[in-house]
Parts: C-alpha cells; sequence; structure tokens
C-alpha cells in the first residue's frame, strides 16, 4: 500500500524553516491503525507452548531409554510432513514455520507409550494434521484437539501397541535399562487394586509419582515438569488457569470415594492434559465462564470414564467429547455488556 | 477503584509502552512563523466554513477569514499575509479540500491585539457560549467536534459533572501534558467556565497517574485560584483507553454511559484539556484559536518535541523544525499510534484536531498479510466494551456482515486494543468498521 514518492514539500520561502530535504524521495505507507501491536504472535505463542513442553521430551527420553526419543520424532515428522504436503497440495500459505504442527506432534507424542512403534507414531502425527486439522480448514477451524485425535486414531487402529506398549521407568541412577512391557498406574488399579496400582511405582511412592517413576506415556509421567512447563506458559500469560483447575476438581469430585483420590489426581495424563491440551485454544471456550465449566466436564467425564468405563485412563476421550461441547459453551458464556438502552448517538 | 487506590475503568484495556520520554521532559516550543499556512475549511465535525476573504485580500493574524455554517466554526488567519487563490489543496483526511492559503508577506501588517476583558468572570453563559463559538473552538484531542455544540446540551438533557481530560493515554504524545504543566491555571479555569455554561455543580479533572508532574501543577493551581465551582484533580490507572470518554467517565465518576449514548446521558459532559485552555483565552480575551500545541515525535523524528505551531502549518515544515526524518521513517501518523491516521504525503497542513506527528520506523501490523483466529480470546479480553471482535471478524470474512449485531459491531468505538493483542494480526477494527457500516446502512434502509 506505499504511494508513489509524490510528496512535494512546501515551496521554502525566505525566513522561513527549511522544507525537508528527503521528502521528496521519501516513500510513505499507508496502513490502517493501530501502528502498534503487541509483542506476541500465533507463532511465538506455539514455540512457547513447543518450549514448554522441551523439559517433558528430554524426561522421557531419561526414564524409558532413547527408544522414546524416536516416538517423539515420528510422531513430529509426520504431523509436518503432512501439514507442508497438505498446504501444498491445497495452495494455501505454508504455515509449518508457526510451529503449529510441530506442537500437534510433540504433544501427541507425549500421550504416546515409550514402545509404540514409531511408524505407528508417525502415521499418528500424519493422521492428527490431516483429520483432526487439515480437513476442517486447517489452524483454528477444527472442533477437535489435533493431537488427541491422533491419538483416538491410534487407540482405534494399533489398541495393542496403545494398551500394552508401557516400559518400567528407570529407577534412580542404576545404570540399567528396564525396557520390560509391564502395566501404568491407573491401568494396574483398575485390575488388580490400589496395592497393584502402588506396586507399579518405581522407589517411593509418592516421588516417584511426583517426578515421574512410573510406567506411562513418554511426556506424561512428571507431574512436576508438566507443572514447570505450564508455570512458563502462566507467567508468559499464554495460558490462564481456569481451565485445568476446573479440570482437576472434576477429577477430584469423582474421584474422592474411589478410595484412591490422590492416585486418580497424580498418574495418568491428568495434568499433561488438563494444562497443555484442554486450554488449546482453538478447541477451547473463549470466556472463563465457559473455561470453568469446559474443564469441569472434563474432570467429570475423565473420572467417570476412569471409575466405570472400559478404559483405566479417560483424559483423552474426555477432552475430545468436551471440545464438541465448546460452541454451546461459547453461546451459553458471552462475554458480560452493558445492556443496549441508550438512544444512537 | 482499583486495589493501589487509583481510578479506572472496568474490564479490558491494554498497556502499550508508553513512549513518553523522549518529549515529556521538553517544554513548549513556539515553531517560527511559517513562510505559508493553508487553512482547509473543514477542519471539524460539521458543514465546511464559508471564506469571508478573496484572493488578494491582506489579512492579520487573529482576523476572521470563513465564517461558520450552521454548526460548524468559523476559521481564522493564522498569519498575517496575502491569500492566495482559494482552491483544493492536500488536506490530511480529505485527501484534497478547498483551503484558503495565506502567504506570509513580511510581518508590517502586525497581528490582532486581544486584550483582557476585565470583566470576563461576570460574563453570562450565553455571551461565553457566543465568545466560543466565535473563537472558532473545537475539541482539541482529535475528535474536533466544535466544542459551542457540545456546550449546547440537548432539551432535556442536565450535567452535573464536567470532566476535563488530561488522560492523554496515546502512545508517544506529550502535548496534553505540557499544557497541563505550563497551563494549569488555565486549564482549570477553562474548565469551570465549561462546567458554568453547563450548569454543572463540579469540575473532575482526569489526569492518568504516570503524569504526577501533571496533577501537581493542577492541584498547585487550584487555591490560587479565586472560589468557584469546586474543582478536583482525579489520578487514573494509565491504561489505554482511559482518555476515551466513556472509559474516563467510568473512571472518575463511576458511571457507565450506555451503548451507543453519550456522556450526557448520565450527566456528565467530558471536554479535553487543550479544549479547556482555548476557551480560556476565548472568554477572558476574545482570543480565537490561532495555534495548537503539538508532539512531533516516534523513533523516525531526529529531534522529537512539542510544539505550539499555527494551524494550518505543514506537517512538513513541522517535521522540519525537528530535525527532519530519520531514513528509516515510513509511516507518518496524525495524532496518537493507536487510533491515528498515516499521512499519505508531508505537504498537508495541521488541522485544528492534529494533537500529534509520530514518525514510525519499520513494518507495522499486517504488512505480511494476517493469520487465521486462533480463538485465543485475546481481543475479548481486551475490549473495554466486551465486544466481541473474534466473531465479528469472521463474519465479516465470510461476507455476512448484517450477523453481526449480537456480538456488538454497532457499539465499537474504534480504539483499536483488539488489533493490538491479536496474535494473528487481524484487521480486527477494520472489520468491526466495515460491519458497522453496514449495519447502519441496512438501518437505514429499514427507517
Amino acid at each position: 500500500m506505499s504511494l508513489p514518492p509524490e510528496l512535494t514539500p512546501a515551496p521554502p520561502a525566505p525566513g522561513a524553516v527549511p522544507a525537508l530535504p528527503e521528502a521528496r524521495s521519501r516513500t510513505l505507507v499507508l496502513a490502517p491503525g493501530p501502528h502498534l501491536h503487541a509483542a506476541e504472535s500465533t507463532a511465538s505463542i506455539m514455540w512457547w507452548v513447543n518450549g514448554s513442553l522441551v523439559p517433558l521430551v528430554l524426561w522421557g527420553g531419561f526414564v524409558f531409554g532413547g527408544r522414546a526419543l524416536v516416538v517423539v520424532a515420528a510422531a513430529i515428522a509426520g504431523a509436518v510432513a503432512a501439514e507442508w504436503g497438505a498446504l501444498r497440495l491445497l495452495r494455501r500459505r505454508a504455515t509449518v514455520a508457526d510451529g503449529s504442527a510441530v506442537c500437534t506432534g510433540l504433544l501427541l507424542a507425549l500421550t504416546l507409550p515409550p514402545l509404540v512403534p514409531p511408524w505407528q507414531a508417525l502415521l499418528g502425527g500424519v493422521f492428527a494434521i490431516l483429520i483432526g486439522k487439515v480437513i476442517f480448514g486447517g489452524l483454528g477451524f477444527n472442533l477437535f484437539n489435533p493431537a488427541l485425535v491422533g491419538r483416538a486414531f491410534m487407540m482405534a487402529s494399533f489398541p495393542l501397541a496403545m494398551s500394552t506398549g508401557w516400559a518400567t521407568s528407570r529407577p534412580w541412577f542404576d545404570g540399567g535399562l528396564a525396557a520390560v512391557t509391564t502395566a501404568t498406574p491407573l491401568a494396574a488399579l483398575k485390575e488388580h487394586g490400589l496395592a497393584a496400582a502402588l506396586a507399579a511405582v518405581q522407589g517411593n511412592v509418592w516421588v516417584g509419582l511426583a517426578l515421574g517413576f512410573r510406567p506411562g506415556s513418554i511426556g506424561e509421567v512428571s507431574i512436576v515438569l508438566v507443572a514447570l512447563g505450564a508455570a512458563v506458559l502462566l507467567v508468559r500469560g499464554i495460558i490462564r488457569l481456569a481451565i485445568p483447575l476446573s479440570v482437576l476438581a472434576g477429577v477430584a469430585i469423582t474421584t474422592a470415594f474411589s478410595g484412591a483420590p490422590l492416585l486418580h489426581l497424580m498418574s495418568g495424563g491428568l495434568w499433561l492434559g488438563a494444562f497443555f491440551m484442554a486450554t488449546d485454544y482453538v478447541t477451547s471456550p473463549r470466556t472463563r465462564g465457559g473455561q470453568i465449566a469446559f474443564g469441569l466436564v472434563i474432570g467429570l467425564l475423565t473420572g467417570v470414564i476412569r471409575l466405570y468405563g472400559g478404559y483405566p485412563e479417560g483424559i483423552c476421550y474426555a477432552i475430545l467429547l468436551a471440545n464438541a461441547l465448546v460452541p454451546a459453551f461459547d453461546m451459553w458464556f458471552p462475554p458480560r455488556r452493558v445492556a443496549a438502552v441508550g438512544a444512537p448517538s | 477503584m482499583t486495589a493501589i487506590g487509583l481510578h479506572t475503568f472496568g474490564r479490558g484495556g491494554i498497556h502499550p509502552d508508553p513512549s513518553k520520554q523522549a518529549t515529556s521532559w521538553r517544554p513548549i516550543e513556539a515553531l517560527p512563523p511559517p513562510a505559508e499556512v493553508r487553512l482547509p475549511l473543514l477542519q471539524h465535525i460539521g458543514a465546511a466554513a464559508e471564506p469571508v476573504v478573496k484572493k488578494g485580500d491582506r489579512v492579520r493574524r487573529g482576523q476572521k477569514v470563513a465564517e461558520a455554517v450552521d454548526s460548524g466554526a468559523p476559521i481564522h488567519a493564522t498569519i498575517s499575509g496575502k491569500v492566495k487563490p482559494i482552491e483544493k489543496h492536500p488536506h490530511p483526511t480529505l485527501a484534497v479540500a478547498p483551503a484558503i492559503v495565506i502567504a506570509r508577506t513580511g510581518d508590517a501588517e502586525g497581528e490582532l491585539e486581544f486584550p483582557e476583558d476585565p470583566e470576563w468572570r461576570d460574563c453570562p453563559t450565553d455571551g461565553m457560549l457566543a465568545r466560543i463559538r466565535e473563537a472558532g473552538i473545537v475539541g482539541l484531542g482529535g475528535a474536533a467536534f466544535p466544542t459551542w455544540r457540545k456546550l449546547t446540551l440537548p432539551r432535556g438533557t442536565g450535567v452535573d459533572t464536567l470532566i476535563v481530560n488530561g488522560a492523554e493515554c496515546e502512545p508517544y504524545l506529550t502535548a496534553d501534558f505540557r499544557v497541563m504543566v505550563e497551563h494549569a491555571r488555565e486549564a482549570v479555569e477553562g474548565g469551570r467556565i465549561m462546567a458554568r455554561i453547563v450548569g454543572a455543580a463540579r469540575l473532575l479533572i482526569g489526569v492518568e497517574a504516570d503524569k504526577p508532574r501533571a496533577i501537581r501543577a493542577l492541584q498547585d493551581a487550584l487555591p490560587l485560584l479565586p472560589p468557584g465551582i469546586a474543582a478536583h484533580v482525579v489520578p487514573c490507572e494509565a491504561r489505554y483507553p482511559q482518555g476515551a470518554e466513556r472509559q474516563l467517565v467510568a473512571a472518575v465518576t463511576g458511571r457507565v454511559v450506555p451503548p451507543r449514548a453519550l456522556p450526557t446521558a448520565v450527566g456528565v459532559l467530558v471536554q479535553n484539556v487543550a479544549t479547556a485552555v482555548a476557551v480560556h483565552d476565548a472568554v477572558r480575551y476574545r482570543r480565537p484559536l490561532l495555534d495548537r500545541v503539538l508532539t512531533v515525535t516516534g523513533p523516525g523524528v531526529i529531534i522529537p518535541r512539542n510544539l505550539r505551531v499555527p494551524v494550518g502549518t505543514l506537517v512538513s515544515e513541522a517535521l522540519a523544525f525537528c530535525g527532519g526524518l530519520s531514513n528509516q521513517a515510513n509511516r507518518i501518523v496524525a495524532g496518537g499510534p493507536m487510533m491515528g491516521r498515516t499521512l499519505p504525503r508531508l505537504d498537508v497542513p495541521i488541522t485544528k484536531g492534529m494533537n500529534g506527528i509520530v514518525a514510525l520506523e519499520g513494518h507495522g501490523p499486517f504488512v505480511d498479510g494476517y493469520g487465521p483466529c486462533i480463538r485465543c480470546g485475546r481481543c475479548l479480553e481486551a475490549c473495554p466494551l466486551a465486544l466481541e471482535p473474534d466473531q465479528v471478524s469472521l463474519r465479516v470474512e465470510a461476507g455476512r456482515p448484517l450477523e453481526t449485531a449480537p456480538f456488538g459491531a454497532h457499539e465499537c468505538y474504534e480504539c483499536g486494543c483488539c488489533t493490538y493483542v491479536c496474535p494473528a494480526e487481524r484487521p480486527l477494527v477494520q472489520f468491526m468498521q466495515v460491519a458497522k457500516s453496514a449495519l447502519r446502512r441496512a438501518d437505514r434502509l429499514e427507517a
């Protein structure tokens, strides 16, 4: 929108201040206001989220071995390749650099069992982007969390690996790496009861649950590191507490009388889901009221699935189901305006 | 009131970098009289003024050169000299528009003098209003609405509070700040005059708390003045858009102006602080509005300054007095960087309503286009009116601007907070404008 240099300065006159010498050759830009902008962009938000997940990836590699890192790389590669290819086919502006496809692949990988074959993770990444996002119109238009769409696809397509690919975590610096297929604490809880669940955690139960010495998905095991990454995003103003806290509250309510409320709150993918999946802008309500309702629904559904459903863990499906309700939450919880009563000005 | 005791408005708003330090310490400097001024016949809201001089006339500074038409404002010669042919010239907002051009011819003619009227305090209110009208005063905060008209309340409305707006919430601008520091007494007197005219029982001066010198200057001025209408300085939180009428009314009185209504609906009238000084000069000295104070600043200006310039001075002359532009300066904004407009050329006159010239470097928002809405909700949080810019933008993009009424498009006053915070750099205010004009057109068709 720049104009040709047709800038004629005022004719110089004796006694006056000199006319602007360079005005004749300057090209001015005509732009709509405001002419200032906040620093945060879509890409910077995505890369901050990706960065805050890096400790989880590294921890997954530490406790489950290098295989976990290969799974992460495969899921990201699948997601990025799918995004790049699809946008090329559709002749859309390439948005790979905005980090959203990396984010989807990364989040998907963090929800996968460490022993999942990497090619399955790669397919999961492709599916997450194509069916979870591109089909709806790309970034901003998808109804469901793409990473969880990818995970649901893998649950349906590769049920064996997805439900048995767990590894015991590496205990405190013993040098050995145990890649033995085992059960997660929640699965043990469902099948054999509380004692078995606690036995699935390596070392001290509560320390193991907090730091992540237990079988589980690559990025879900350490709630301390999830909290650290979430704290970064909270301080940066990228996420708010409304959704994650109400998810945790919903799980606390439903599992309060299950005999193991603390185990429910500290295991499974609850923290990863509450802080990094349920807070996805595109698939969560826009206002605080809607966000609290949304979070509570996720928490309650998670608890119900865990206690009464067929799966030991329910956060993935709980978030996907609540995603479908987001348009309703947006309608039920609009921003509160002053009632329109005045005459037109 | 916030927890820290400052007055402020309810929701929304943003905290952009104020960037005022470049000029806030600089006293107002008078620009040497330019060789020529161009006085557009339309520099206010309303009908264009009617010239009362013709080509070749010799005029003196202070002399009326165009008469007000209907509810408009008259225009005065701001330098002494000779009238050139009245034709169309570049205009800061109207592309080209008719203007009276006065070429300075030495200063032999001298200027009209405006001695003090010793009985000015006893002037009846309709006489005061006539002086304000005669002086050609318009809202100097940027809106340029004729002040006499704003002071003429519609039948059936009453005002108990007059607010003088010293918030100056736009980044970079310090003109109002310097006016408050250097002309505090005149500002308070002008506020009292306007309060008397509209029958308000109190005068409140709202100033953002990041301008403690202005607050002190105004507070120091109060006891020195003869007793009159109760006046208070109200420090407000520094938050954009604190200076928007609706937000300032909420901040200093706690009253909520209904959507699409004016502050008079809740018994309040708001006037800019520089307008108040001009009103004082008009009533006390019968001096017309000849000069205005503006800030010439921004990273693209070599020596940022606060200037007092004769109205009609070219933007290029004001920039030249400030050392010119840097090589990187490419966006020249008339007004503040949030709500101002970029100028297509520099040979446009400084009009009565232009409170700043901000030269920016590098590219601004949306140069590379904009992205899809990611539903982050930042615009909802930033909107001081709790409108839904995201929903409006999606519907305008889909070609359905008439479906935006439930999201408040018609209430938007275009402060730009939504666009400022949008991470996808979506031009949300512009979508609002499209929706607003579509809704207005539909309303007219229905009526």
